[in-house]
């Protein structure tokens, strides 16, 4: 026996990327505008979905793949606002990716509006391309202030980030315009928008961003 | 973790390819904005290349730092900041891959 040194040079996440530009390639094509959302656990991702459909869904298609560990709760909330909805349980994974998307996408071909719901936490799904168009970050005032400049990987690589649960932000002592000087200081072009479900605080603004999306992708 | 298992599977096909009868050392670069953690990929990577010819086998990490530049006044930043001092918007590239650049085998 002798030692012998092998230069590799192997990429690998090159099967990630060569699934998720697949993925994008497939929504490109039947016309269909992707948003991965992801965010903290309990953050109002789901909420967000179901809001989004009560105002759109006479005249947008909306689909939603939604990424849980287990169970299908998020599921059967979404079905009921006429959304057309997949669920994935990751089970040890905590998070998507590209290669669950591919298995998923194929009966989503007519929709306008496709999306994602990532696991609930904002370390995992990060590293994953999942051939989105626009990653929508979320968290919201209960998880702390300090939540965002903890995570700052995530909201540098946002197109949307949103701050929940504003109307709560007194209650649980959390300033939320620290909130949004965290996220421009680690993402100078992304749209941060100050929300509140319960509220209806910038849902609007959201509504407004998201047609603009639609109608890029047209 | 999948990645650690992508990096096993990888090397142990390298190994069959060339015969291997045992891995030695696997040398990976890690970018340094993956959020990933080189003790537990370390951790991983003992546990599931038990029983295989990697088992044993030196998991050698470097770190590859992502290129961080500001497109107005030519500034190198060394972390992903979003905003220069000359009020650029400064790019980041790199510093997201993983890559087996070197495996060390018994033929
Ligand atoms: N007070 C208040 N509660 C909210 C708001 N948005 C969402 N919630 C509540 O917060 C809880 C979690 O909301 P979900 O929409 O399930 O959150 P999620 O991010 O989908 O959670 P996971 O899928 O478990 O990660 C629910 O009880 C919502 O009704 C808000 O703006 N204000
Ligand atoms: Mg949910
Ligand atoms: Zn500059």
């Amino acid at each position: 026996m002798h030692r012998i040194e092998v230069d590799a040079e192997i990429d690998i996440l090159d099967i990630d990327k060569r699934l998720a530009a697949e993925n994008r390639d497939f929504l490109k094509k039947h016309g269909i505008t992707a948003i991965n959302i992801m965010g903290a656990t309990g953050s109002g991702k789901t909420l967000l979905i179901e809001k989004t459909a009560d105002t759109l869904i006479d005249k947008v298609k909306i689909g939603a793949i939604l990424g849980d560990v287990i169970g299908k709760a998020d599921y059967e909330r979404v079905v009921r606002r006429r959304v057309k909805a997949e669920i994935i349980n990751t089970g040890k994974e905590c998070h998507l990716d590209a290669h669950m998307i591919h298995h998923a996408i194929e009966k989503f071909d007519d929709v306008d509006l496709l999306f994602m719901e990532n696991v609930g936490n904002l370390i995992c799904p990060v590293d994953f391309d999942l051939g989105e168009d626009y990653r929508v970050v979320m968290v919201s005032v209960t998880e702390g202030d300090d939540v965002i400049e903890k995570h700052p990987e995530i909201f540098r690589l946002a197109d949307v980030i949103i701050i929940n649960k504003v109307a709560l932000a007194h209650a649980v002592e959390a300033n939320v315009n620290k909130m949004i000087e965290d996220a421009r200081n680690l993402n100078a072009i992304a749209k941060i928008i100050r929300m509140d479900l319960k509220k209806n605080i910038g849902f609007n603004e959201w509504l407004e961003w998201l047609e603009e999306a639609l109608s890029r992708s047209k | 973790m999948s990645f650690t298992q992508a990096i096993i599977e990888n090397v142990l096909k390298l190994a069959e390819e060339k015969g291997a009868k045992k891995v030695s050392k696997v040398v990976v670069e890690l970018g340094d904005l993956l959020l990933i953690n080189p003790e537990q990929l370390g951790f991983c990577f003992q546990v599931l290349s038990c029983g295989t010819i990697a088992e044993g086998a030196t998991l050698e990490i470097k770190f590859v730092k992502p290129h961080i530049e500001c497109p107005i006044c030519g500034k190198h930043h060394s972390y992903p900041v979003a905003i220069c001092e000359c009020g650029g918007i400064v790019k980041v590239e790199g510093g997201k891959d993983i890559i087996i650049k070197r495996v060390e085998m018994e033929v």
